[in-house]
Order: structure tokens, then sequence, then C-alpha cells
């Protein structure tokens, strides 16, 4: 049973492909068979974050437009066994991709096995977020912890329960989960961010993580190497975690305080 | 030449068809005729094309007298020497009843009856927009539930009935009705309920955020929220021309 899951964000610059690398590389370290599929036509980056950039021969749309077959585009992790990359076009632009060549593609996807396909979304509301997001069985929204994200994450997630496959077909619609990337407990504390309590009540939903603000999330994306492979890392750590809710299991919510509130906060922390 | 007098007789002389044109409605608030002249002379001059030889009908509502038959035939003479002609009456005013026949000028019907403008706009920081006048479904429509999120940038409309929201209302969505909005859950976005003119249509919600409530045309933006509003379970109602707000089980 494969799950087609979407990242996305609506506005830009939030983490949504850090996050989809970091997550699909999570889920593959846990044995699970996993394709990583950039729609961001045009504007090509997460092959950089998975540090696969110059491996890249044929991609999405040449899939889609019959260049080449999915086995030839699909681009295979050099550190994880089961993680496969398909990079996005450069050279084209959103038209490119249309819903039956998305669906192909999928289709080919779920045929081979694949236990999750992570759809990294562009940012905005148009076609090529659109497409990543309409075959999609869940959806992680990736939101900072500043106002225009949170509107923007509110009119995705309103696309996400009327504009998808599952919501028009009575499906029960598309599970939807909650990110918080950039979450800096100090701004938080002093007022300058806002919290996660704030974010979870005008959002209406859980949270399936919080990833601290990290130096070494920038330093992964440079060195191409997912965060979530960094042992020393909170990130990393809020990262696992995420995966593992996303997996069902029941963990809380960890690296909300300040670290030098000590081990006590650090174990009770929320 | 004879084919073309037997075509003539097979042809009816004329047809009658009912149709709809558009006809400019001149509204009299004097009846002087220099005074008059001035005015539509000008206003004639601004858009030659538009008003020569077109054909208006006088409305003589704005008077609230019933003039005479003389006085209304300079008038006359003073829209049509600006360059208009006068074609009818609207049948509005009792007045214009009387006046049809002195002046053999027909009573055009379906106008909109003349209001004189309203002196309670813009009180209170209200605003009165044009409400189209109610038309509700038949009574008894049960409400239309709603049970998921309204997210920001969606709209949901319950016509001809109240719209029951079980989820919150996000920034930037709108919940409109007929009748009443009830929101069980935080109301951030717009809420507009008598979306046709019921002025006893009301805003329910439990956590009072809006940015924007209208009753009946009447709305109020919220730039800032009253302090003994925001957050609270909050309902609006349509007192006269003025929005009320009030804490709910206080």
């Amino acid at each position: 049973m494969t799950e087609i899951i979407v990242v996305t964000s609506g506005k830009g610059g939030v983490g949504k492909t850090t996050t989809s690398a970091s997550m699909a590389c999570g889920l593959a370290r846990r044995g699970k068979r996993v394709a990583v599929i950039d729609f961001d036509i045009g504007l090509r980056n997460l092959d950089l974050i998975m540090g696969c950039e110059r491996r890249v021969v044929y991609d999405f749309v040449n899939v889609i437009n019959g260049d080449c077959t999915l086995k030839q585009a699909l681009i295979k992790d050099k550190r994880i066994e089961t993680l496969y990359v398909l990079a996005a076009s450069q050279t084209r632009d959103k038209d490119a991709l249309t819903e039956e060549g998305v669906r192909k593609v999928l289709d080919q996807l779920i045929a081979d096995g694949f236990d999750y396909i992570l759809c990294d979304s562009p940012a905005g509301i148009e076609k090529g977020a659109h497409l990543a997001m309409y075959f999609a069985d869940r959806a992680v929204v990736v939101v900072n912890p500043e106002v225009s994200s949170v509107r923007d994450s509110d009119r995705i997630l309103g696309l996400l329960s009327s504009k998808t496959q599952r919501s028009s077909n009575g499906n029960g619609g598309v599970k939807e989960h909650l990110l918080l990337t950039r979450y800096n407990p100090r701004r938080v504390a002093n007022g300058e961010m806002m919290s996660v309590g704030d974010i979870k009540e005008i959002l209406g939903l859980d949270v399936i993580g919080v990833v601290p603000e990290s130096p070494d999330v920038l330093a992964a994306s440079n060195a191409g190497v997912p965060v979530i492979l960094n042992d020393d890392s909170t990130a990393a750590e809020a990262y696992s975690d995420a995966v593992a809710r996303l997996l069902g299991e029941e963990l809380p919510l960890r690296f909300l305080e300040e670290p030098k509130r000590g081990f006590f906060a650090r174990m009770f922390g929320g | 030449m004879t084919t073309q007098r037997a075509e003539a007789a097979a042809a009816p002389a004329i047809d009658i068809r009912f149709g709809q044109m558009g006809l400019i409605q001149v509204l009299i608030w004097t009846t002087d005729p220099g005074a008059i002249l001035d005015e539509l002379t000008g206003r004639v001059a601004t858009a030659p094309k538009f008003f020569q030889r077109t054909a208006v009908a006088l409305d003589v509502g704005p008077l609230g007298r019933e003039p005479s038959a003389e006085e209304m035939r300079g008038v006359l003479e003073a829209v049509r020497r600006a360059g208009m002609c006068p074609v009818g009456l609207a049948s509005g005013p009792a007045a214009a009843q009387a006046l049809s026949q002195p002046l053999d000028l027909p009573l055009l019907p379906p106008f909109r009856e003349f209001h004189p403008p309203a002196e309670a706009l813009g009180r209170a920081g209200a605003r009165r927009v044009e409400a189209v006048p109610a038309e509700l479904e038949p009574e008894g429509a049960a409400a239309q539930v709603h049970t998921h999120p309204v997210r920001s940038g969606q709209r949901t409309y319950a016509r001809g009935r109240d719209l029951v929201v079980t989820a919150m209302v996000g920034a930037g969505a709108e919940v409109i009705a007929d009748g009443c909005v009830h929101v069980y859950g935080a109301l951030r976005g717009r809420a507009v309920a008598g979306a046709r003119g019921d002025a006893a249509a009301r805003v329910f919600c439990q956590e009072f955020h809006a940015e924007l409530v209208s009753i009946a045309g009447v709305f109020r933006v919220f730039e800032t929220l009253p302090p003994e509003l925001a957050g609270q379970p909050v309902q609006a109602w349509l007192d006269g021309d003025v929005l009320r707000f009030e804490r709910l089980g206080v």
C-alpha cells in the first residue's frame, strides 16, 4: 500500500524542500521504500539538498513526455538503499506538468511497490502546487512561526480540503499535519515569535513536529546532506521525531524550551 | 409592380412586441424651469452623444408635493430645451397619477421608488451598502451545516437560510447567509448575515476575532478588536441603522 504525502506551505522559503529531503531520508532509514519528487519545475532544488545534483540525467518532465523510462530518471540515493529522487526539470516551466502526466508517473511508482511517495511542492497556489497536492493521501504543511506563513498555510489547508482528488471523490479527504520549522524558543518566550499553541489554535490542527531554528540546517543544505542525517543536531532529532509520529508513534514534542533550562525541562518540555 | 402590392398585402402593417429598454430618469427637486435648464444644459454638455435626443422619464417624487400641470409644463419645456425628450412620468409618487392626463404623458410603472438619502449613514463606524431586497426561500428550510474549518480564501454561502459552522473560520475566509450566521468556534474572517436584506438576521460566534461583520448591508470592519469582545462569545445584530455587538451570556 503506497502512501502519497505532499509537503507544502503556500509561502516560499519556509523549509518545504529541507523537510521533504529529511522526511524522505527518515522514512527510508526505517526500511521504507521512498521516492521523493521535486514538483518545482524550473526552480530545481531538491537534488542539491539531497546531494545528487551531478547525477541528474533525466527528470520528471522527461518521464511525463516519454523521453525516458521512470527507471532511468529515478536517482538512487548513495547513503540509503531504499531512497530514490526524481528531480525537477530546470529548463522547463510548470505548464510542462499535466494532471494526466503526474498521475501516470505516480501510478508507475505505486506499481513499483514504493511505500511512500513524497511530493515536494513549489511555493504558491498555482499549477505546480496544485498538482503536487492533487493526488496526496496526506499533507505535511510546513509553517514558520510568523503571521504571513500561518495565513498562507490556512489557505493551503483550504485548498487541500477542496481541490484534491481525495476531497472530490469523498475518500475521507487528505489527512493534514502541521510541521513547524525555524522555531526559536527564546524569541517565542520574548513574544517576538508565535508559539506552537498559537499556531495550533489558529489553524485548528495538531502538530507533527517542531524543528528548532538551527545553523545545522543551512550547513546541511550547502553540503547536500539532509539535516536529519546529522547525528549531533537538534533539528535532526526533531525531524526523526516527526517521521516517527508520521508512522503513528506517539512522542512528546521536544525543543519547545531553551536548552539551558536543563535536563528536566528538556525531558518534560512543552 | 403587382407582385410588390401582393407582398405588401400579405405582410402585417405592424407588429406588437414586448421589450425592455433602458430609460434615463430625471428626478425633479424643483419646478423652477430656469434652474432645471441651467443644470441639465451643463449635464448634457458633459456627454452630448449620450444625452442629446435621449428619451427620459420624469420622477416628481423628490418634490414631496403635487405640482400643478402648469408648473410641470414649464419643467417639460426646460427639459426639451436642454436637448432631452421627455416620454413619460415615473409612476411611483401619487402626484404622477394626477399629472398623467393633463400633460398627456404615460405613467411608466416599473420604477423603483425614490428614497431620500438616510441621515444615519456612516454613524458609529457602520456604513450601509446596497442590500438586495429580501426574498427568502420558503420558511422552514433547515440551516446549512458546515462541519469543517472554513479556511482563508474559502467562502461558504447558505442561500435562503441560516449557516451553522461547527469549526473555526480562518482569517480571510467568508461565511455568508441570507439568514443568521452561527460559528461554534473562532471567527477570524468575515461574517455576512442577512445577505439579501433581512435586517433581523444576526451573527453569533463562540470566539470573536472577526475582520468584518455585516448584517443586511450594514457592516463594520475591525481594524482593532474592542478588548471587551476579543476572544469572547459574541452576537451582532442590527438596531435600526446601527450594528450592535454584545458578549453572549453575561
